[in-house]
């Protein structure tokens, strides 16, 4: 845990809109300046091109392993397994310097931000000692399997399928959007071990070896033709007893209870950061009216605001609280702002997208932006049914 | 009055209590608001209280609807005379940022000329000009005046009944005073030479007072609608149960979480000066003015009818976001100020500047 002043209020006592203001630790100072200078190492190196949705997009094993050399994969892992050590809001710095700089952080996203905290928290001793020095080598990729073509919101409805084997399991189902299956090493899958009435009990999570035998990774094409997501058809793959992750019949539990990390973090508000950057670029060869600085001003002090509200929900979460109503609320906000971020800067400087512009033209940065944009409030659950969360939070509270 | 269901935390002092009109005529009325120590009342902060202590009152101060110079005198006037080492008077505040007023000195005419300029042979002014929509003038013990004399800014402090007094208000009939000064003479000891850095951090003062009012009005905006949308029926259930209601009250209560972080976040850059204070308020007042026509907005359309009525506290709310807004700079004017300074390379810096 990290110093943070003032002390954030438990979970209890925390209205859905009353965030604990945060100041960050001395220690985030020293450590921002590191990143800018490795940063700008990288781009000297032709790595870190600016790109928006750079968690999603921005695959570069080998970005990924230096950043490791430098500690900052799994940074918040103990050192005895093979992490950093450092506190949430440390890691946190350096997350949101990565993605404002557009660097390309997909390879290990997952593995950094669920996989490595999840086995830390859930996992085996064996688990533990196996895969976590590997994750914060940045040499072990992980996807997720959750989603189904009948689960999405609804991830309790999922209907893939763990049977008892003799030293094991056998998994057969289908998950959908798995990010990187065709890249990653893992998979942590969630399926379903016991039939009973109530459908949140009787899941449980699961490491699938990506490479195990009827294991079929089929793409998904999004709709500018990349391949990121596929179709995960899990044909009878048998899972040995020690790859169960967490208790059998804690699936539920245990996947929920990893939603506020993933919902309110700088991944939630900064996707399209870098196309502002790109507009600002833009506009330094062109004399600025008032009226394109006042959009500006405008859609920056939302930024600001919100990175407060992200940076309170990142405190709560080290002080060990669990912020579901305020990490949704993130999440709504965030996600809305990185599409209106694109209108701005359309508005401010008409600009034709254009996807075969030269790579990391202004153009080509907003044609990216924008084929992007409509999973910007869809993927982590949503924004309709977080505020469902929203509401039902604060009436809870009252 | 109304048969809904309002906060059960009812404020001591607040508008609600008050048929507003008269109330606000009443100087008496007021000065015993802004001066009251009751327990459950909103009291002034104590003169060693933090920012943050003093923000977060003055965001109660918003959330009541308190009817007096609350955050004027608390935030702004009290720590401005503090900084220049003026008395401090008892009562409520006020300010008035005037540099276009008419400021010269009263004794020209044994002017000796130093290096920073013309200057008399003391400090005492005679000023002519009008304070306008000056926030409760005609209640207020003193009003602290930021104005240029002919040697650089100066600061003084003139009394409502030294001017003549045109009354007016804003949207919630706030009393927004104009003060006409006829060649007023305020004497040396009134009167301090400033720097122009006090003239900007008196701007960001007010802009920080107005926004943490606005963030309490904000919250009374959050408070009002889920009481109402979890008390009132329509076709056998509660609004609240209803999904369309859900999506606009999620959106309500998010706006107002916004404002109000943008505005706690503001307090500690606020105490240490520098281009840090700059970025925060002009981020909080940039964003509590642009949130609050959608706060307004929410929260009418889940009140219905009612809500349009004085049968229901929520105009004591809105109509303050709508005037709060415009006052101390609105979104235009400090997203402005917040958008010149920022280029490709500083964009990010900046907005990280504050810890």
């Amino acid at each position: 845990m990290s110093p943070i002043s003032p002390t954030p209020p438990s979970a209890s006592t925390l209205s859905p809109i009353a965030f604990p203001d945060v100041a960050l630790p001395e220690s985030t100072r020293r450590l921002r300046t590191e990143v800018r200078a490795f940063l700008d190492e990288e781009r000297a190196r032709g790595t870190v091109l600016g790109r928006p949705d750079s968690w999603l997009a921005g695959w570069d094993p080998g970005f990924s392993r230096r950043l490791a050399e430098r500690g900052w994969v799994g940074m918040a892992l103990p050192t005895e397994y093979g992490g950093a050590g450092r506190g949430f809001l440390e890691r946190y710095v350096v997350i949101e310097e990565l993605l404002a700089a557009g660097a390309p952080v997909s390879a290990h996203w997952v593995s950094d931000r669920q996989a490595g905290p999840s086995i830390l928290q859930h996992g085996t001793e064996e688990q533990r000692r196996f895969f976590l020095p590997r994750i914060a080598a940045g040499r072990c990729f992980f996807s997720i399997g959750m989603s189904e073509k009948s689960s999405g919101s609804d991830l309790a409805s999922v209907a893939t399928r763990a049977e008892r084997t003799a030293d094991g399991w056998r998994l057969t189902g289908t998950k959908m959007w798995t990010g990187g299956a065709h890249c990653n090493d893992y998979a942590i899958v969630l399926a379903r071990t016991d039939e009973t009435e109530d459908k949140h009990a009787g899941l449980s999570q699961f490491i699938v070896d990506l490479r195990a035998p009827g294991v079929r990774v089929e793409p998904i094409r999004l709709m500018s033709g990349e391949h990121r997501f596929n179709a995960l058809h899990l044909e009878g793959v048998d899972v040995p007893d020690g790859m169960l992750l967490g208790q059998q019949g804690d699936g539920w539990k245990q996947v929920t209870g990893e939603l506020a990390f993933e919902r309110s973090g700088p991944e939630r508000y900064l996707s399209t950061f870098p196309l502002l950057v790109s507009l600002l670029r833009e506009l330094g060869q062109h004399p600025t009216t008032a009226g394109q600085l006042t959009r500006i001003g405008i859609l920056a002090a939302r930024l600001y605001s919100i990175r407060r509200l992200s940076l309170g929900v990142a405190a709560a979460l080290d002080a060990g609280a669990s912020p579901d109503t305020q990490a949704a609320l993130v999440k709504d906000l965030g996600t809305r702002l990185e599409g209106t971020l694109i209108d701005t800067v359309r508005s401010v400087l008409p600009t034709p997208a254009d996807p075969h512009a030269t790579p990391g033209s202004h153009p080509e940065l907003l044609a990216f932006a924008l084929l992007h944009s409509p999973g910007y409030t869809l993927r982590g659950g949503t924004n309709e049914i977080l505020r469902g969360i929203i509401t039902r939070g604060l009436e809870q509270h009252r | 009055m109304n048969t809904h269901t309002i906060d059960t935390s009812a404020p001591v002092i607040s508008a609600d209590h008050y048929d507003t009109t008269a109330f606000y005529t009443d100087p008496d009325a007021i000065a015993t608001v802004a001066n009251t120590t009751a327990p459950d009342a909103v009291a002034l902060p104590s003169p060693d209280a933090s920012t943050a202590e003093i923000l977060a009152a003055a965001q109660e101060a918003g959330r009541r609807a308190v009817p007096a110079p609350f955050a004027e005198t608390a935030l702004v006037a009290r720590p401005l005379l503090r900084r220049v080492g003026l008395p401090v008077p008892d009562g409520p505040l006020s300010y008035a940022i005037a540099p276009d007023l008419t400021v010269r000195y009263a004794h020209p005419a044994t002017s000796s000329v130093g290096s920073a300029g013309c200057s008399g042979d003391d400090d005492t002014l005679l000023v002519t000009g009008t304070l306008r929509r000056v926030p409760w003038a005609r209640a207020a013990t003193a009003v602290i005046v930021l104005a240029t004399a002919p040697s650089g800014p100066v600061l003084f402090t003139v009394t409502p009944g030294q001017a003549t007094l045109t009354p007016g208000g804003n949207l919630a009939e706030e009393p927004r005073d104009d003060l006409h000064l006829a060649a007023l003479e305020i004497p040396a000891t009134q009167v301090r030479r400033i720097a122009p850095e006090l003239l900007d951090e008196a701007r960001l003062r007010a802009a920080l007072a107005r926004s943490a009012l606005i963030a309490g009005a904000a919250e009374r905006c959050v408070d009002l609608t889920v009481a109402h949308t979890t008390a009132r029926t329509q076709f056998g259930r509660p609004l609240s149960h209803f999904q369309a209601v859900k999506q606009e009250e999620a959106r309500l209560i998010e706006e107002a979480a916004l404002v109000r972080t943008a505005v706690q976040a503001a307090a500690a850059p606020l105490d240490t000066d520098g281009p840090a204070a700059h970025v925060a308020v002009a981020a909080a007042k940039t964003q509590a003015s642009a949130s609050a026509a959608e706060i307004a907005r929410i929260a009418h359309q889940l009140h219905g009818a009612i809500g349009i009525t004085r049968l229901n506290p929520l105009h004591l709310a809105t109509t303050r976001l709508w005037s709060w807004r415009d006052e101390d700079g609105d979104e235009t004017y400090w997203a402005l100020r917040l958008a010149q300074p920022l280029t490709a390379t500083t964009l990010w810096p900046v907005l990280t500047s504050t810890p």
